[in-house]
């Protein structure tokens, strides 16, 4: 009997150089439908680039990354657009439009993805995401003002809009205070859970990924240096990630 | 669309400059030509350009007609004793008028316009770029350049003409009160002298040739907008390199377009 094929991720012998600086090199990873990976690494490692390459925003050297099957670097902008409306992405900095308002920034997808769409349809999809990130009072206010925490839920908002399969978070709780920044990473655990999301979170927030992460990995030098689940990642006794760890645990 | 990367730091050599130089060209004729290829696909997002030509208007309109109405007054006020002195004064408003249609006006407000709108795109699209606004919108499917770049171009194109036809009207008018102030001419007197010295050809080069600037002013701002780099000080970068480049290039086109009006309508010489 023939398996289906559950990876809804797959990276082969990826690398990625900016002129001599080899950022990624070689790296193999897959990702399963419904699965929750953490990446870790320091600053510089090639984290972002990993994510970007991902949806087509880098192109890397070489390798190949398909997403349900079909590898992204080989498809015209068409078909890779067509891809990338099944995929969100939460920015660093939220990368919210900051011209429109918190309702402009999370109709805005939906208004170009589906302009058949009833306004009235459109409204009550962006408040009821709001209400899954627990923000509807902020539905008129201006990106600018909002607090630090409150752009990341509205940058959420709007990445999970279009009801996406695969979620891609680069350092979604960078710059947070650890109380909201355990509150951002629970929510991003509750919707995955209620919308049946796959995610990739790109973070060197422990805490983050002890809730979210079902499977992490970690980059150190342009490659892979440890496979495996939070726990064994944290007790594992390398000197490396001993220090990165207990580091991370005196910042929580 | 790969566009040559411009080397910035404190410590550049000259070559590095020439460099800059080059990849600038390079990188503008590839921009353009992205913008060719991309005007003539739909969507055609007719309602962001109304928008932004509603905008830009409103943006400029204030200080184009200050600008417009002392152009005029000190035009007619600097002319105004040469022509007595060689018994011309009957001449001085065909000769403002003349002056201001083909020439002061619409170079005068493209270059006004590219100090408020070029800088402003060059400092939003820039803003966008390093806060990875443009990042955001390219993966949820929307193409950035379609409707970031080329909305902006088409409105920067079809405003300033309208702006510039408004400019000569007030330059007009201004030159109206330098006279009326000096000597008391007549409104109706003056309008005659105006209307009879300005032929239809007068106003074709001079206002098409705004089209040209305002295409400019879009495409340079949004290009240094698109291609900032290196954060808030990029931004800033992008900015002001915005405006020095597009005013260079509108004084450049100004004087190939003259050349070629000049050949395409003889008698204007």
């Amino acid at each position: 009997m023939v398996m289906a094929d559950t990876r809804i991720v797959k990276i082969e012998n990826l690398t990625k150089r900016f002129e001599t600086l080899s950022v990624l090199e070689n790296i193999s990873i897959d990702v399963t439908h419904g699965e929750n990976l953490v990446v870790f690494g320091r600053s510089g490692q090639g984290k972002s680039v990993l994510l970007k390459c991902i949806v087509g925003l880098l192109h890397p050297d070489t390798g190949k990354i398909f997403i349900n099957g079909t590898n992204v670097l080989e498809i015209s902008i068409r078909e890779l657009n067509k891809i990338r409306k099944n995929i969100g992405f939460l920015f660093q900095g939220s990368a919210l439009y900051d011209s429109m308002t918190v309702r402009g920034n999370l109709s805005f997808p939906l208004k170009r993805h589906f302009p058949d769409m009833p306004a009235k349809e459109i409204d009550d999809k962006v408040k009821y995401t709001l209400e899954l990130v627990s923000l509807e009072e902020a539905i008129d206010k201006m990106p600018s003002e909002l607090s630090g925490g409150m752009k990341k839920r509205i940058g959420l908002a709007r990445s999970i809009i279009t009801d996406p399969e695969l979620m891609l978070y680069d350092e979604p709780t960078t710059g947070l205070d650890p109380i909201t920044s355990k509150e951002i990473s629970e929510l991003i655990l509750n919707l995955q859970k209620k919308l049946e999301m796959t995610s990739i979170v790109v973070t060197h927030d422990l805490i983050c990924a002890e809730i979210i992460a079902d499977r992490a990995i970690f980059l150190k030098d342009a490659k892979i240096a440890y496979e495996g689940n939070i726990k064994e990642l944290t007790d594992s006794d390398d000197p490396f990630l001993k220090n990165f760890f207990s580091h991370e645990l005196i910042k929580a | 669309m790969k566009l040559p990367k411009e080397k910035y730091g404190k410590r550049l050599t000259y070559g590095d400059y020439i460099y800059n130089f080059f990849a600038t060209i390079t990188g503008l004729t590839i921009f353009n030509i992205e913008f060719v290829k991309q005007a003539f696909l739909p969507p055609y997002e007719i309602s962001e350009i109304k928008k932004h030509m509603s905008e830009l208007g409103v943006k400029t309109l204030g200080i184009v007609s200050i600008t417009g109405f002392i152009i005029g007054l000190v035009l007619t006020m600097q002319s105004e004793p040469v022509m007595i002195k060689f018994g011309a004064a009957d001449f001085l408003p065909g000769m403002v008028a003349i002056s201001v249609v083909r020439e002061l006006g619409p170079v005068i407000t493209a270059l006004i316009f590219a100090g408020r709108v070029s800088s402003g795109i060059g400092a939003e699209l820039g803003s966008m770029r390093v806060t990875e606004q443009i990042d955001a919108m390219e993966v949820t499917a929307i193409n950035p350049f379609k409707y970031l770049v080329v909305t902006r171009v088409i409105a920067t194109t079809m405003i300033l003409p309208i702006l510039s036809v408004y400019v000569i009207v007030i330059a007009i008018f201004g030159g109206f009160i330098a006279i009326t102030i000096s000597n008391g001419m007549n409104f109706v007197y003056y309008i005659n002298s105006v209307v009879n010295s300005i032929e239809f050809g007068d106003f074709i080069p001079g206002v098409a040739k705004t089209f040209v600037f305002g295409y400019i002013v879009g495409l340079v701002g949004c290009y240094k907008g698109y291609t900032t780099e290196g954060g808030t000080e990029g931004v800033g970068r992008a900015s002001t390199t915005s405006v020095v480049l597009s005013s260079l290039l509108i004084l450049i086109f100004d004087m190939i377009l003259v050349k070629l009006s000049l050949w395409l309508w003889p008698t204007l010489g």
